[in-house]
């Protein structure tokens, strides 16, 4: 990675430690500043791609993307967590419909925000706090936020310098590029592929999630169920 | 083709720097809900690669993988949230550090040290409306540190 | 008529199957019954080896020269091949199977034995149904006395050395289960392992002969593995043929040790290798047979039940020694000094332990020193190396066998009288409570006395007449020689100087060596023969003649045994009477030479003593009128002292016993007797007077030093003195107590000692290390989720780092 991408993950990982819960206001306020000024880094120096509308595109979706994501891990209150985590995914969508893969955008959007983090927020409402808790506010041990920073820091350089080989051109590419481009047809393709080549895993899914679903039924009965069981001989 | 390459390095960093920030988040947030979004969050940060990947392969297998992902996800959010409300309902509490009933004998518990005072009051704080029964704690629950 | 392969099959087979009849529903099922399988089983053996006897009688007419053998193979065994390279001199070495069959002879040797073991088993057995009513381990005796007689059957009917040892393993492992029978009594368990502990050491050294056996001959058959009959009678017929001994050298794996053709061709290996293989099967028969100085054992083992002690302590498993150094009397043919040696220890035994059973007191003890010392008789006779002397001492063993029976039983009863009191000096006179006992006792003293015509008299007699002749014919040789001049070295190659009854090969030191020796062994054997009558007669008179005592253990009815008892006791009397009387009958001149001794003549058909070396020496055929003159002049001489002594007053025993205690010497060397002295208390008084004090104490003072040190060896006799070597029975416990076990037990604690502290801390500290490691990394389990989280991160960062 060059230069430019290494003070980006410096800014980045110092922006993190700042922001992340355990902290001033103040200091979160620069943390956001850094971590911003880190993305901007790293994406700035990340080599250009096509056509300079395109290129737009992708870093505003990036900068949306990965910020949000700092933001998410950074919000005390899980309420907003989670809606900069729908944020995060919006910018997830984007760059995937950019990717020409617009079914699982959409998809995505649909489940992720539209199903997942809808009950999200319906559990922090069932879990309301009153007042401000504690272990929103503290990681769980002395050093256990800039070891584990420090770690995801270093995480982030392996995985960069691991994609190195990408740019270098080393992995032989299975066809063109040229098939997906074709938007009309996107949809009847991923359609065709999916209910022929991968109909058995289609199916072994729905079981899954008919599976998950009883699950986790069952578990809030059985939950309930001991409850009440243990409250018999104190009534 | 270098073109497809550099595009592809251009998401797999993005994809990885998700990646890295959910699991940053993963080790250092206790927040049960939090945690869980964390994980989500580094399933997206795969998926930004299986995507980025399969266009440069020029085959459909990367969002093959990045569909069945997003239904195995929507399983665990529902299985996963069933069981934080469950342990929710046991503790009143959404803290992972809460349960660690599997330490080493004699190993003392996990206990808060120098709990932040209240610095920023003006602070502001989401209200949602609460939803659902109000939870009777478990009476048995402050006693379950000192179990082992 | 009966297919005698049958019948040697069954004798054992019947025994061992009482044994596990007996074991395995004895304890739940017999109960009270278990005599009765055993009773049967030994019994049906007993008459299995008549008829086997009578068999062997009669093939043994129609047999080939170099004597009567038949060889029933059972089954294989083991089968090594290329086991050992063997190379013989001149021979190019060459692979040699080791092949062990499970292999039973007929023989004389071998139905004489049965018979003799069978009929005293079952006498005993028989015995025991009334000795040892109501105990606690009823079924464990009779399994345990069945297992034996099964052991002891095998023992001296197999036909090989390698199952040899694993059935005089198995009867002393049987000797050990009945020594140690009552094993709840300390002494019982610790008798039982002393006898095992010494029996080791013997099986120790036949081990060892064992294995020169095999690197020397190259197989361990008795027998030949080839057609047998038809090779030896070719070869008695040109036994000096040379390319018999080729043949039989060339093909080192198919003659047997102790084959006929081995015999025939004299292929046994003399000199060095020839002697420590005798020396070491003497080692192995000392163990067993109680020998000087294995013969500690013995005496201990009557801890055990009296039955155990009549059947395998006096009559059966003892001989198991004589039996198998007369079985390969062809290796101590070979080997003129092993005979000696045998001579020698049969004859310091059989003194050695006469001179303790004079004055021992258990009535058992005296009988069980009084079985040492006639196995020693024995030895003395297998050691003559003629076949007189052999079959004499099978004769000897096999009517020691009846009377030494008899008198043991006859102890069991006045023991089963008496409450199981066994010390002569707490009963007597017992001979009008138990008649019946006292008449079979008195004719088992008798025979063990000596006294003619019973069976004791003609056995022992022929033992003497064997050294006797022994001695006579070196006489005669190293008198050839003189006669002639000049040495040995070339009396093998000169026929005219060929000597006497195979002497010709031995040097003149040897001769004059063997004269010694045998000279002395003969009076030796001779003052034996006085022991025996005196302390035989001894235990008699104390225990039922002299004034009426029964010791209150008795709880006052002392009462003549049952008849289950007394049956035996008057078999096995009847046995003693006649058994010498029947067999020998050297006295009668008018029978033919060889027909006088029949016992003798039977025995003398076994392959080992037909043919060979022993064939030519000179055979149980005449009567020694001065031998037997004066043997039973000695015995009667033992048998009057003893009336004399002790019948009636006791005072002259009394004396006897204070002057061989030495007291007389004790007394005189008391020193302070002196001051008492009144001339020296008057010098005393002058020397004070004269205001000497000082000077008349220090004078005292040192002459009582000077006397103490001149004195110091006469003290020694206070300890050593005559009474007491025999009382404490020569110090040979205390002797191997402190120099054997005591060494042996501190080596064994130093070492343990080193194993519990350097070797165990040296385990104990690899065993902290893990537990030490874990107790650093069990802080890292604190239970808490992202604590995990991170340290699988950090193990991915690891495995990713490496991949780059």
């Amino acid at each position: 990675m060059s230069g430019g991408g290494t003070w980006g993950l410096i800014l980045l990982v110092t922006g993190l430690f700042l922001a992340i819960p355990h902290s001033t206001r103040r200091t979160r306020n620069a943390g956001g500043l850094l971590i911003t000024a880190g993305i901007v880094s790293i994406l700035y120096a990340l080599p250009r791609f096509g056509p300079w509308f395109e290129q737009l595109v992708f870093w505003a979706l990036a900068l949306l993307t990965v910020g949000a994501s700092a933001a998410a891990i950074s919000m005390r209150s899980p309420v907003y967590a989670a809606i900069w985590f729908a944020v995060s995914l919006l910018g997830t969508a984007g760059l995937l419909v950019q990717q020409h893969a617009q079914f699982v955008g959409v998809a995505t959007m649909v489940v992720y925000a539209g199903a997942i983090v809808v009950t999200f927020l319906f559990v922090v409402m069932l879990a309301q706090p009153e007042g401000h808790e504690t272990h929103d506010r503290l990681s769980w041990g002395r050093l256990a936020k800039p070891a584990s920073i420090l770690a995801g820091g270093t995480l982030m350089a392996l995985l960069g310098s691991a994609c190195g080989a990408v740019l270098n051109g080393d992995i032989p590419r299975a066809g063109d590029g040229q098939s997906l481009l074709d938007d009309s047809s996107e949809l009847a393709r991923l359609g065709n592929e999916l209910f022929s080549v991968h109909l058995l895993a289609v199916e072994l899914v729905g079981t899954l999630l008919l599976v998950a679903l009883v699950g986790a039924i069952a578990l809030m009965i059985h939950g309930r169920e001991r409850r009440a069981t243990r409250e018999v001989p104190d009534a | 083709m270098p073109e497809a390459s550099q595009q592809l390095f251009n998401y797999l960093i993005v994809g990885g720097l998700v990646f890295a920030l959910g699991t940053i988040g993963f080790i250092v947030r206790r927040n049960l809900i939090v945690m869980f979004l964390c994980a989500e969050m580094m399933l997206q940060g795969v998926s930004i690669s299986l995507v980025g990947w399969g266009r440069y392969h020029d085959r459909l297998g990367g969002q093959m993988l990045v569909l069945f992902m997003i239904a195995v996800a929507a399983c665990e959010a529902g299985v996963a949230l069933a069981l934080i409300v469950m342990l929710y309902q046991k503790s009143g509490k959404l803290d992972v550090t809460f349960w660690q009933g599997v330490r080493e004998e004699g190993r003392a518990a996990f206990v808060d040290r120098n709990v932040p005072r209240e610095l920023d009051r003006e602070d502001h704080w989401p209200r949602l409306t609460p939803a659902g029964i109000e939870p009777t704690l478990d009476e048995e629950a402050p006693l379950h540190r000192s179990r082992v | 008529m009966f297919a005698i392969e049958k019948l040697i099959l069954w004798i054992p087979a019947l025994p061992l199957l009482a044994a596990l009849i007996t074991a395995l529903l004895g304890p739940k099922f017999l109960r009270s019954t278990c005599h009765i399988p055993a009773i049967i089983g030994i019994g049906a053996s007993f008459l299995f080896s008549l008829l086997l006897l009578t068999e062997v009688r009669r093939e043994q007419d129609a047999a080939p020269p170099g004597g009567f053998e038949r060889i029933v193979t059972v089954w294989n065994w083991a089968n090594l091949n290329d086991a050992y390279e063997h190379a013989e001199a001149a021979q190019p070495p060459r692979a040699v199977p080791l092949r062990i069959d499970v292999v039973m002879r007929i023989d004389a040797l071998t139905s004489m034995m049965l018979c003799m073991v069978t009929s005293v088993a079952t006498l005993v057995a028989v015995f025991a149904a009334g000795y040892m009513h109501g105990d606690r381990g009823y079924w464990r005796f009779f399994s345990y006395v069945s297992l034996f007689v099964f052991s002891m059957t095998m023992l001296v009917s197999v036909s090989n050395f390698a199952l040899l040892f694993v059935f005089w393993e198995a009867v002393g492992v049987c000797s050990y289960l009945l020594i140690g029978f009552w094993y709840e009594k300390p002494e019982a368990a610790a008798a039982g392992k002393k006898a095992f502990l010494v029996n080791r050491v013997g099986d120790f050294g036949f081990a060892l002969a064992l294995f020169l056996i095999w690197t020397t001959y190259g197989t361990l058959d008795f027998h030949d593995s080839q057609s047998v009959d038809s090779i030896a009678s070719n070869a008695t017929a040109v036994a000096a043929d040379d390319s018999l001994i080729a043949a039989s050298v060339a093909n080192p794996g198919t003659s047997g040790v102790l084959g006929k053709a081995r015999i025939a061709s004299g292929g046994y290996v003399g000199g060095a290798v020839g002697f420590v293989i005798c020396a070491l099967l003497l080692l192995g028969a000392c163990g067993k047979s109680a020998q000087f100085p294995l013969h500690v054992w013995l005496p201990d083992a009557m801890e055990g039940p009296t039955p155990v002690s009549a059947l395998i302590h006096a009559a059966t498993m003892v001989t198991a020694g004589v039996y198998m150094v007369a079985r390969c009397t062809p290796l101590f043919m070979a080997s003129p000094d092993a005979q000696v040696l045998v001579s020698c220890v049969g004859g310091l035994t059989a003194l050695l332990a006469g001179l303790i059973a004079l004055t021992q007191w258990d009535l058992k003890r005296v009988l069980a020193y009084s079985t040492v010392s006639q196995l020693g008789f024995m030895f003395l006779g297998l050691g003559t190396g003629s076949l007189a002397g052999i079959t004499a001492a099978m004769f000897h063993l096999f009517t020691h066998a009846f009377f030494k029976a008899v008198l043991f039983l006859g102890a069991g009863s006045v023991m089963h009288a008496m409450g199981n009191v066994i010390d002569m000096r707490r009963f007597g006179g017992l001979r009008r409570i138990m008649p019946i006992t006292y008449g079979t006792f008195l004719i088992g003293s008798l025979a063990l006395a000596g006294v003619p015509p019973l069976a004791g008299f003609w056995s022992k007699d022929a033992v003497l007449g064997a050294v006797h002749d022994k001695l006579h014919l070196y006489e005669q040789q190293i008198e050839l020689r003189h006669a002639q001049g000049g040495g040995a070295a070339d009396a093998t190659t000169d026929p005219a100087r060929a000597g006497i009854g195979g002497l010709e090969t031995l040097t003149d030191g040897q001769l004059v060596c063997g004269i010694q020796a045998y000279g002395w062994l003969y009076y030796a054997a001779t003052l034996t023969a006085f022991l025996t009558a005196f302390y035989t007669l001894r235990a008699l008179l104390l225990t039922f003649h002299g004034t009426e005592r029964v010791p209150h253990e008795a709880h006052g009815h002392a009462h003549e045994s049952p008849a289950s008892m007394t049956f035996p006791l008057m078999v096995l009397a009847a046995a003693a009477c006649i058994a010498g009387l029947f067999f020998d009958q050297t006295y009668n001149a008018s029978l033919p030479s060889g027909q006088r001794h029949s016992f003798a003549a039977f025995l003398a058909s076994a392959p080992q003593l037909a043919a060979g070396a022993v064939g030519k020496t000179p055979a149980l055929d005449s009567f020694h009128l001065s031998v037997a003159a004066t043997s039973v002049l000695v015995s009667l001489a033992g048998i009057g002292l003893a009336m004399y002594l002790y019948l009636g007053d006791t005072r002259e025993v009394r004396v006897l016993t204070s002057l061989f205690n030495l007291d007389g010497v004790v007394q005189s060397l008391d020193v302070r007797r002196v001051f008492r002295w009144r001339w020296v208390a008057a010098l005393d008084r002058m020397a004070r007077r004269a205001g000497l004090g000082l000077v008349a104490t220090v004078t005292g003072y040192l002459l009582g030093a000077v006397l103490i040190v001149v004195s110091a060896p006469l003290l020694v006799a206070m300890y050593v003195s005559p009474y007491r070597l025999s009382q404490r029975k020569f110090y040979f416990d205390e002797l191997y107590d402190w120099g054997i076990v005591r060494p042996l037990r501190g080596f064994s604690r130093l070492l343990a000692s080193a194993d519990r502290w350097l070797i165990d801390s040296l385990v104990n500290f690899v065993g902290a290390v893990p537990p030490a490691i874990g107790a650093v990394c069990r802080r890292m389990q604190t239970g808490l989720v992202p604590f995990y989280a991170l340290a699988m991160l950090l193990a991915m960062l690891l495995l990713l780092a490496s991949q780059l």
